[in-house]
């Protein structure tokens, strides 16, 4: 490296020293413009004017990819002094963006907390694209099979920033809600306006299960899980009925969990939609005994607290969900007639419209009368999907053969 | 087998690996070493297994389950690595690594119930947390190499050379994990990256390395100490999107708990 030392900067070929002032002045630019015009707004992006954006990166990526035998700026734009410097700016606007709260419109002046259309970030990606997507035209003109790596987790990567980032404004993302039994179309976007799908969705039956409950001591007087500030739970579990709670010793002598309560205060096992968990239980603290029933209820049944004594009480939390299943009818305008089970982690594919388990009256569980879906339409997912699998067809190389190729001055070719 | 009885393995497991790991600096006793390491790692991989069992879910929900792992996975990379480098610091650092992980683990277990959310009911979940933190244990032996070679005040290239290929596998290791991460998202929530906070540390990580492996491209005696500096300075910025993230204000309703 003895030419770099002596060398005065911007004479040619560039190296660390212009790389990072380029990235500098770039900063600088995209916060200049952050403060005169504000975020970036990527709706401006939506069909077609992506397609056309598209085109114009895939474009200039070619051109100055086939450049860099002649021209020391094309080579200098895609070589590793320069990936470097722009991986180092998106380390530090995203660290800056990691301490930030986000939020959909900002509040400050340079857009901290709107990074991701901020135009500083805007700026840099798009350069990253064209330094990434010219490098891969370059070493495509020499291509060697054994850089398949290479090729994977560049090409790759131009291809997911490239799809992912004009794409966002094509996506389309809507709730359903749909009360048992009832055919629903109109669904509401992220301001809550009413619209029309081409989908209509009947709700047969909504289902839910859950985990067994845990149980705590609270104080009367506040309701606060006790010992205070750091509460203690006991968790019901067949395999253990017995352990310690806030000072007591206590057993469970039978859990019921789908349980009905009978007339004399006592639970029996029943399975219908208003059961609820419920637990026999045997306390014992300083010689004294207390036994009972302890149920936490729902909207068809009260719930059931065993009286430790006047300050306390030991209760048992709401339960975790373990799953929940919408029963449903769909029906598109192109007169499909799909029946289908929904729930969370099993989205249902029609046509070009993924429908997702989103949410059911939380204060009512189980017994919720209706079901709430997410809609998303995504038209560029499949070149981000083949982006993220030449990934990591590329991660497996990584893994595979570890760093094989050595340092070097000057780039390859 | 109960959380309870993890300090029956783990005292036994921190006995093997401190032990091998002070045995591997004499010649005389390297086999012995050897055995030691795998019979540690035997032990606490049969808790593991028998842990999982017993809570009919995988456990790596939460923090102590994750850390649970990382000693696991430190322990066989610092051996397999010490196989095919064979330097033996590396045994010893990583035995002292995972042993302190065992013992946050035993001093502050952090809950352990039954319970998975539904979102976290997917085959994704298993390959997305052990990618992640074999990762993470490859990056801490890579760590390790770097403190010692920015020590040394003469580069040895042997150590460089164990530096990178740590931190190629690692990276291999850390992209999948965040991959399958994503297409996991899709099928949850319908998006691959939404930019919450783990997320957006994630990516932090995976750019701090990525300059790494790019700085790491030239030869030049400058960039090599840049490169150890940043070998460092990712770990941290790793170890806050491990551990820091559910700390921090921008986090606060972040479905990832660990
Ligand atoms: C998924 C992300 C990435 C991975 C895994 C990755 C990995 C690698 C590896 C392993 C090499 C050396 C292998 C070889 O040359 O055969 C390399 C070279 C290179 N990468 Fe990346 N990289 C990634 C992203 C990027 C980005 C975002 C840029 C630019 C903005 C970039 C620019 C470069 C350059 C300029 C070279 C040197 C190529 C040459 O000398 O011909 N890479 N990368």
């Amino acid at each position: 490296m003895t030419e770099s030392r002596n060398r005065k900067i911007w004479s040619t070929p560039w190296r660390y020293a212009e790389s990072i002032a380029v990235v500098v002045a770039l900063l600088v630019i995209g916060y200049l413009l952050q403060i005169v015009v504000g975020e970036f707004n990527f709706f401006l992006l939506a069909k077609p004017a992506n397609y056309v954006i598209a085109c114009v990166i895939t474009f200039i990526c070619i051109a100055i990819g086939l450049r860099c035998t002649k021209s020391s700026f094309a080579r200098w734009l895609s070589g590793v002094e320069m990936s470097v410097s722009l991986i180092v700016a998106l380390l530090l606007l995203t660290i800056i963006m990691g301490f930030t709260p986000q939020t959909t419109h900002s509040h400050s002046l340079l857009g901290f907390d709107v990074m991701t259309s901020s135009w500083a970030f805007v700026i840099i990606y798009t350069i990253t694209l064209i330094s990434l997507g010219a490098l891969v035209v370059r070493r495509l003109r020499v291509f060697r099979i054994k850089d398949y790596g290479f090729y994977l987790n560049h090409f790759g990567l131009w291809l997911f920033l490239l799809c992912s980032g004009v794409g966002y404004a094509d996506m389309e993302r809507y709730i359903m809600h749909v009360r048992e039994g009832e055919t629903e179309w109109r669904v509401y976007d992220d301001d809550e306006n009413i619209k029309e799908l081409p989908i209509a969705i009947t709700l047969l039956d909504f289902d839910m299960d859950y985990y067994p409950p845990k149980l705590a001591v609270i104080d009367l007087e506040n309701g606060e899980v006790l010992p205070n500030g750091k509460g203690d739970y006991f968790q019901i579990d067949n395999d253990i009925p017995k352990g310690n709670l806030n000072g007591w010793e206590i057993e469970i002598n039978q859990y019921i969990h789908n349980a009905v309560r009978n007339s004399d205060s006592t639970y029996q096992e029943v399975h219908m939609p208003g059961a609820t968990p419920a637990a026999k239980v045997t306390a014992i603290k300083d010689g004294i005994i207390r036994t009972g029933w302890i149920c936490g209820g729902n909207q068809a049944q009260l719930f059931m607290t065993l009286s430790l004594d006047d300050k306390t009480s030991m209760v048992m939390t709401v339960c975790e969900p373990r799953k929940f299943i919408s029963q449903v009818e769909v029906y598109t305008k192109s007169e499909k007639n799909i029946s289908a089970a929904i729930e969370v982690n099993k989205p249902l594919r029609v046509d070009n419209w993924v429908i997702y388990q989103y949410g059911y009256d939380n204060n009512a569980g189980r017994l919720s009368s209706y079901s709430s879906f997410e809609l998303v339409y995504d038209p560029w997912i499949i070149p981000v999907y083949i982006g993220i699998l030449m990934m990591m067809a590329g991660s497996l190389s990584m893994i595979w053969e570890g760093k094989r190729r050595k340092e070097s001055e000057n780039d390859v070719e | 087998m109960m959380w309870s009885n993890f300090i029956w393995f783990a005292l036994p497991a921190i006995l093997l690996w401190l032990s091998s790991g002070a045995l591997v600096y004499s010649k005389k006793n390297e086999r012995l070493s050897n055995l030691l390491m795998l019979a540690g790692i035997a032990i606490f991989a049969f808790f593991i297994a028998g842990f999982w069992i017993h809570i009919e879910r995988p456990p790596m929900r939460t923090m102590g389950e994750t850390r649970l792992w990382y000693s696991m996975f430190l322990s066989i990379v610092g051996f397999v690595a010490y196989r095919r480098w064979k330097y033996p610091w590396l045994l010893s650092f990583t035995a002292v690594v995972a042993t302190v992980f065992v013992v946050v683990n035993l001093v502050k277990p952090e809950i352990h119930s039954k319970s998975l959310m539904p979102a976290l009911q997917s085959p994704w979940f298993v390959p997305h947390v052990t990618a992640y933190i074999l990762s993470y244990a490859m990056f801490g032996s890579a760590t390790i190499g770097a403190i010692i070679q920015l020590w040394k005040k003469d580069q040895n290239k042997g150590v460089f050379n164990f530096i990178d290929n740590m931190i190629y596998v690692g990276y291999g290791f850390l992209m999948l994990g965040l991959l399958m991460g994503a297409i996991w998202a899709k099928e949850a929530w319908g998006h691959y990256w939404s930019w919450d906070p783990k997320e957006t540390w994630a990516f932090v990580t995976c750019a701090a390395y990525l300059g790494y492996i790019h700085i790491r491209l030239r030869r030049n005696k400058k960039s090599n100490t840049v490169a150890l500096w940043f070998v460092i300075l990712a770990f941290i910025l790793l170890m806050i999107t491990w551990i820091g993230v559910n700390y921090l204000p921008s986090a606060q309703s972040s479905v990832h708990v660990y």
